[in-house]
Order: C-alpha cells, then structure tokens, then sequence
C-alpha cells in the first residue's frame, strides 16, 4: 500500500483533496484509458482464451490450448517453438538497446552542451530523419547496403568484405538500421535528464582526481538515471515488438514475435493464438519490468513506475 | 561550462550523419528516373509532377498531416496531465495505472489495431456513432501516443529540483501560479520531447492507422505500404520528401513563432 | 439573430441538395486503371473512394472485424474467398443483376473454390512460376530443381514470401498437388525448403524479388506473371516461365460485401468492369490474363500470344489453384512457422 505522500512542499492535503487533485490531472485521462484502451484490451485478453473454428471464425469457447501451445505443448510432444521466438526478439531488442545506448550518450551530452538556443534545433534535427516512413527509411537502407553502394565500397575498402558484394541481408545491417531507427525514442527522454546535469559535481570530481570512467560512473551516471530508464525501456520493449526491419535486412529469413502475431493475424487467421501470444508475450514483458523495478529502489522506481 | 572536446564532436557528427543518409537516399532517389529497381538512372523531376496532378496522393498527404497534428495536440496535453498525475499524486490504483500505461507500448501494433477495431464496431452497432474514418482515427493515434509522452515527463519530474517549486510556494505563489510559472517552464524541454515522439509515431504510423480507417481517410503510410507491392518506386520518395519539407517547415514556422512571443514578453 | 436564422436556413438548403452516390472501394494499390475509374464515374455520375490494403490477409482482417459495412466492392481471390464467403462476409452475386457474368470464359465459372461464381465475378487470373535472368549458358533447364537442387543451380536466388506459393512450389517439385494434406509429402517440403532456405537470398514477396532480379542483385525469384511480365519489359534479357513440373494459377475476383452501404452501385460497377470493352483494357493494364471470353477476342495479339501470360494448353493442365483446406490449413501455417524459425 503506498503511503499516502505528503504534497511536495509539505502541505497536508486531506485525502480528498489529494483524490481530487489527482482526478484533475488525471481524471480525463483516466477516463480516456478506461474506455479506449482497458475495454480494447480485455476484449484482446478475451479472445485469447477463445478458439477457432473451421472457418477462423471466433468460437467462444473457453479453452487453455493458445497459451499452452505458446510454452510449447503442442499435440505432437514438446515444442518450445514461440519461446525460442520470444527470446530471439528480446535479444534482439537487448542488443538494439545497447546499441541505442553507446550511440545516444554521446549524442546527449553533445548536445546539453551546445549553446542552449540551439539545442532545441537539435533534438529536432535528430527526430527529423523519422518523419519518413518506416518502410520508405529500411529500403532506402536497401540501397545503402547494396553491393554497388559506397558503403559497400567502403566496407571492400578496410578488407571487410569482398568488392561488390551487398551488405545485407546480414546482422549488421539489421542491427545498424534497429539502433537508428530506435534512437529518438532513447535520446528524447535521455535528453531531458541529461539537460539537467550539474557539472559542478564532475568538475569537482575531476579536481579531487578522478579520471574519466569513475568521473561518469559516479557524477554523471546517477543523474541521469531516470531518463535513461525511460528510454532504455521504451526503446527495449518497442524493439520487441519490431519485425520490419529484420525482415527486410535481414532477409525475412526468421520469425521474431512481431512475425509471430502478424502470421496468426495474417495468413493463419488463427487471432485466439494471435492474441495469447501478445498477451502471454506482454505480460512477461511487463513482469521482468516490474521486478526490475523493484530492485533498481526508490529513485528508480519513481521515473518507471 | 567546459569546452566540448573533440572526441564528442566527431561522435555526434557522426551520429548525425548515419541518422541523416537514408533521408538523404530517399530525396536523391525521388529524381531518379528510373521506375523500378534500385539503379541510379538519370535525374528528372517528373515524378513530383505527377504528384500534383495526383489529387488522391495530396489528400493523403493532408490527411496523414491533420492526423499527426490534431492527435499530438491532444494527446501532449493529456498526456503531461497524466504524466504529473502520475508522478505527484498518490492515489489508489496508481501502481496499477502506471504499469497500464505500458500497454500500448509493449502490445505489438496489428493487436491493438485489431482491438480498436472491434471495440469501434461495437460502438457504431450499438450506438448508431462512430463511422470508422478519421476521427476514429484520431482518437487511435492518441490513445498510443499518450502513454509515450506521459512517460517522457514523469521521467523529467522525477528530476527536478523541488527547491525552485518550493521558492515559489514560500513567495505566496498559489498552485495555478506556480504550475503556469515555475514547473512547465522547467518540464519545457521534456514537453517538446514528448510532443516531437509522438508526431514521428503517428507519422509512420501503418497498422493502427489502416485497421481504423474509412473510406476517403487514406492516410500516407497506408498509401506506402500498400504500393509496396509494387516496389518502392520514386514517386513514394517524392511523397515522403514532401512530407519531410512540410513537417519540418511547420515546425520552424512554429518555433519561430514561439520566439517572436517569448521575446515579446521579455520586453 | 436573423443573421443566424438566415445561414442556419442556408446550411440546411445546401445539406438537402443530393451529394453524389459514392462507392467504396477496398483494392490493392494500382490494381485499377485510372481511366476506367473515371469513365465508370462520368458514366453513373458518381464518386469512386478507393481505400487500399497491402496484403490479402489484412484485408480479410478488417473485413471480417467490422469492414463488410463500410466497402462496397472488394477483390478476394481464390484463396479466401472461400472464408470470406463461409463467414457471411459476402453477399452473393444476383446473376439478373449483373448480365455480363456471362461473359465469363467456362472454364473459370465452376472453379473449385466458388461453383457457379456464386459470390466472386471473376476479373483477372495469373500463374506463379520462376522470374530469371538469362544466364550465360543460353539453356535454363525449366524445372523448380533450379530453386530446390543444389547440385543444378549455383545462382543467387530468392525465395517467395507467401507460404502457400512457396510450399507449393516445393510440393510441386516433388510431384505433389499443392493442396496435399499428407504429413509425409509436407515433411518431404520442409527438408527441400529448410535447404533451399540456407542457400538462398532471402524471402522477398513477388515484386521485390523482380527487382532485385533487375538490379541484378539476384539471377533468379519465384514470382507471379503480372509482375514478371513487366519486369520483361523492362529488360528483355530476363524470363519467365512456369516449370515443368507444375505451377500454380490463381484468380481475383469482384466480390460485394454483405453489409455494402451502396450494393445497387456496387453491382453496376461489376457489371461494368465485366464488359469487354473494360475488361480489354483492365487485362492490358495490370498484364493479366482475362477470364473474361468476350474480352479475349479484343486484345493486342502480342499480349495472347505472351505464354508468361497465356500459358498453351499443355501448361495450363499442370497448374492447380491453392485451395482452402479447411482445418488442414494449420498444416501449412505451422510448416512455415517452423521454416523460418529455424
């Protein structure tokens, strides 16, 4: 039970002012949740519990068997097919986040750093790029990877890999496309916590000795906590969900979870199994998140959940 | 404030430059006049041309437009609401609004298109309303974009200083005062993120978007995607290059603007 | 106050005077010629609202969670036809209505997804087959071994993103009808695939496999003739043909949903389309083959000619239509679940 927080300044409020404050910053919303996506979504939760009848029309009858073929018990034996799925999707979506990570630390901090008239100009100039469509950006990332692209030539240039030959569909490829394509949603919250660094610490800290790694680790890291949070999360749990791009440079030569449910949406017309793997998929998504929480404490806590 | 070094420089350029060059291959590739295949063939404008006697694929570019704007107006405004609901108030059920918030991230789109999908059909055989087009739209594309802004702010309140709101409270600011003064200006940066997120979503937006349109309400990705069977051919990277321009030329209009009134108020 | 009464007044005149008839159309992208459009519109005096999907199943989707009511026309083809038509999401074509269905060729009125054209009008029909570069050696041996046999092909090729085209292409290889239901045959698939599947490029759908055909980023695709036909006119030094083992034929079709807002114009637009006149020109453009008999007899020789298009007599007895199965379908959904997944 959450203790009942004092306002910020030490105010008490009656708890009925505190109720009511909340259902005025959050009142329209709440409402707007209840309605359009809670009733979406238990209707989702429903329908994977139904089945499917010759035609793929929905049968409601109640039935276990969507989710138990999601942990692999099919009719002919064990199969943890769609949990090898799952977990190829969350490696996936780890790596890209890594990734995102590496690149969009750098990209922060330069532009905190900028004069601040500009920095909004920044943000913008990093977002721009995602105006174009999806599908528009991952073709276009065709053509840079081809064998007669620069890249390529470039790539035969370092020895890396034979002349003419395309870049993709390869690894690489998929993984450079996934972490610029999940940048924006790292570096926009990111962004905001970084703004708000107080360099004193770092410069004291650098007067005091300390080199560079310990002056991050210790100065930096622990302020920009819940904006990297934020967006490490949005960008793991979105990537999850991502299958274009691997499919377009990666060959479509796999099934990550985003195939999975289109296919039973798609092609299999089979929504019950559709809807059990989403919910089965998001309700261990959301689990991990939750326990993570709780063990990054209070601070952490406070930016995620 | 210490000079920026040079490693930092060279990071971010080069960040800048691999975010940049697919646009940049999608624009140059919009005067390639090749129809098919990924060749550079010759250059010509045609295919813009085209475009404006091409009354179908404007109205898909105003369509996606009104859609983007009209959804992220809203949905910023209800969504740093939700996002100061979430993170200064407590209130029961808060834990369980917070991780619902997530939902709509971490459900793979095509379910959630199917879900508003079947929950407007409801409606429209219930109540008689909500003719699929774009409205119902509308309300699709803020119903997503909300959770990802509100997170944006919470994770911005979750780093501010309470002392400034504070001074404001010990001044005899009284809430309203000290919310329009003091807390937005500082949430600021965190608003426009958000609020620049949630365009770029509903911009790029396809499934959602296709499963809760009508007739009539074509909006560009649909438009994409569906011609994609076709090949990307130049004339969608006009498209897209035109939507490019028309974003980013609303967004300086609006930003300088914004400046216009800023300094105003200074004097 | 008058000055409101007055526009109010206004407003109500300008509502009352009739908008013209719409028709809703759900099509693929570029599926329609534009001229044929436009003259149906001149010709009823009507609005034409085209809305477009990019693959069969998201249109089956939204048809069946609610669409039915907003489209008036819509273009199933053999495959889920049958599904649409068992889930009432069609209404069933009245024959007084629409006279020209009986243009249509015999051999595509009792076609085993749809006897008596009950609830498709038969538009346009087309083949699945192998999409090549010409190579050096003049000799393509025309068989799907070119796809399946290492030994026969050391080319770089793609194979087909549609799970029914691409298992039946493997089926058919093996001397297999592609609607099979027997676990060894589809056993027998997945081996030759799950091969084909390290040698190859990648899965492409049917148009980008012809590109990259034509940029030359790869010799060979499994494609289907409309697309194939063009990329030939595009570049000469490429061909199609359909192997000799067998292919696959598949037909579009005009369908009315069940719940159309405007069926009486939604049945003249049928109508229409089946005329020779506009089935000539619908054919020409999309470089498909009309079911339409009336048609035929109108068309550029060159394209009758074209055997990508018009396969002779002894092909088109090798191609079967991908049926419905049924429950059986799950056999090959879950066959190509476990291909890719691999």
């Amino acid at each position: 039970m959450v203790p009942r927080a004092k306002s910020e300044f030490g105010e008490r409020l009656t708890p009925l002012q505190e109720w009511g404050r909340a259902a005025l910053t959050s009142g329209p919303r709440l409402a707007w949740i209840g309605l359009f996506l809670l009733v979406p979504l238990l209707a989702i939760i429903a329908i994977s519990f139904a089945s499917r009848g010759t035609y793929a029309e929905l049968e409601w009858r109640f039935s276990l068997e969507n989710y138990a073929r999601f942990f692999g018990f099919t009719r002919a034996g064990y199969d943890p097919l769609y949990l090898r799925i799952l977990l190829r999707s969350l490696g996936l979506a780890a790596v890209t986040t890594v990734l995102c990570i590496l690149v969009g630390l750098p990209l922060t901090f330069f532009i905190a750093r900028l004069p601040r008239r500009f920095r909004h100009w920044a943000l913008i100039l990093v977002v721009i790029p995602f105006w174009t469509n999806l599908l528009v950006r991952t073709y276009a990332w065709q053509i840079l990877f081809s064998g007669s692209g620069w890249i390529a030539a470039a790539a035969a240039a370092l020895g890396l890999s034979p002349p003419g030959e395309a870049l993709f569909p390869s690894a690489v490829a998929v993984l450079t496309a996934m972490t610029c394509d999940f940048l924006p949603l790292l570096a926009l919250p990111l962004y905001t916590s970084v703004e708000k660094i107080d360099w004193s610490l770092a410069e004291a800290a650098s007067d005091l000795g300390a080199s560079r790694w310990p002056i991050f680790r210790h100065a930096l890291l622990p302020q920009i906590k819940p904006g990297l949070s934020a967006g490490g999360l949005l960008v793991f749990i979105a990537a999850t969900g991502q299958f274009v791009i691997p499919d377009l440079l990666g060959g479509s030569k796999t099934v990550l979870l985003g195939n999975a449910v289109q296919q039973q949406f798609g092609f299999s017309r089979n929504w019950p199994f559709g809807a059990a793997i989403a919910c089965a998929a998001m309700a261990i998504v959301l689990g991990a998140l939750w326990w993570f929480s709780r063990s990054t404490g209070e601070e952490g806590r406070k930016a995620m959940l | 404030m210490r000079k920026t070094s040079l490693p930092l420089w060279c990071a971010a350029a080069f960040t800048f430059v691999f975010l940049y060059l697919p646009l940049a291959v999608v624009i140059v590739f919009s005067f390639n006049s090749a129809r098919y295949g990924t060749q550079w063939k010759g250059f010509t404008t045609q295919w813009y041309a085209t475009l404006f006697h091409s009354p179908e694929k404007l109205m898909a570019v105003r369509n996606t437009l009104v859609l983007a704007c009209a959804s992220t107006a809203v949905a910023t405004v209800l969504g740093t609401l939700l996002g100061f609901g979430l993170s200064r108030y407590s209130h029961p059920g808060k834990r369980v609004i917070s991780s619902l918030m997530y939902v709509p991230i971490v459900i793979p789109d095509i379910v959630m298109a199917v879900a508003m999908l079947m929950f407007y059909s409801l409606l429209r055989d219930w109540l008689g309303l909500f003719q699929l087009g774009m409205p119902s739209m509308i309300l699709a594309h803020i119903t997503f974009q909300i959770p990802f802004i509100a997170l944006v702010i919470r994770s911005r309140l979750a780093g501010l200083d309470p002392a400034l709101e504070e001074a404001a409270h010990d001044l005899g600011a009284d809430a309203w005062q000290k919310v329009r003064h003091v807390t937005l200006p500082l949430i600021f940066p965190g608003i426009v993120a958000g609020a620049a997120l949630a365009f770029t979503l509903s911009i790029d937006d396809f499934v959602v978007s296709f499963f809760t349109t009508g007739p009539g309400a074509t909006t560009l990705p649909i438009l994409i995607y569906s011609s994609v069977k076709r090949g990307i051919t130049p004339d969608i990277n006009a498209l897209s290059t035109l939507i490019v321009l028309a974003s980013v030329a609303g967004t300086v209009t609006m930003a300088l603007l914004q400046r216009r009134n800023l300094a105003g108020e200074e004097k | 106050m008058i000055k409101t009464l007055c526009t109010a007044l206004l407003l109500l005149l300008a509502g009352c005077s009739q908008p013209k008839p719409q028709l809703n159309v759900f099509v693929w992208s570029e599926y329609l010629d534009p001229a044929v459009i436009a003259e149906f519109e001149k010709q009823f005096n009507c609005r034409v609202v085209l809305d477009y999907y990019e693959d069969p199943e998201s249109m089956m989707a939204k048809l069946v969670a609610g669409g039915d009511s907003l489209y008036d026309v819509v273009f199933p083809s053999n495959s889920n036809l049958p599904a649409l038509a068992n889930r009432g999401v069609l209404a069933p074509l009245r024959r007084d209505r629409i006279p020209n269905l009986a243009n249509i060729d015999p051999g595509f009125t009792n076609a085993p997804f749809d006897p008596g054209n009950r609830f498709g009008a038969p538009y346009q029909w087309g083949t699945t087959g192998i999409y090549a570069r010409a190579g050096k050696d003049k000799g393509l041996d025309e068989s799907w071994a070119l796809v399946f046999d290492s030994a026969a092909n050391s080319r770089k090729f793609l194979l087909i993103d549609d799970p029914r085209s691409c298992v039946g292409a493997a089926l058919k290889y093996r001397g297999h009808s592609l609607n099979t239901a027997d676990p060894r045959q589809l056993a027998e698939a997945m081996e030759i695939l799950a091969r084909a599947k390290e040698r190859c490029l990648g899965f492409e759908g049917s148009v980008g496999a012809r590109n990259r055909v034509l940029s030359r980023s790869a010799d060979l695709a499994i494609a289907y003739s409309v697309d194939a036909v063009r990329g030939i006119e595009e570049d000469p030094g490429t061909r199609f043909f359909i192997p000799k083992e067998g292919g696959e034929i598949w037909l579009d079709c005009l369908s009315i949903p069940a719940r159309a807002p405007h069926p009486d114009l939604a049945e003249k637009f049928i109508n229409f389309m089946l005329e020779p006149r506009i089935a000539a020109r619908t054919a020409e453009y999309n470089r498909a083959a009309t079911p339409n008999a009336a048609a035929r007899g109108l068309l550029d020789r060159s394209m009758l000619e074209n055997p990508a298009i018009y396969p002779p007599a002894d092909v088109m007895r090798r191609l079967e239509y991908a049926n419905d199965l049924g429950t059986d379908n799950r056999l090959y959904e879950e066959l190509w679940t476990k291909l890719k997944a691999r």
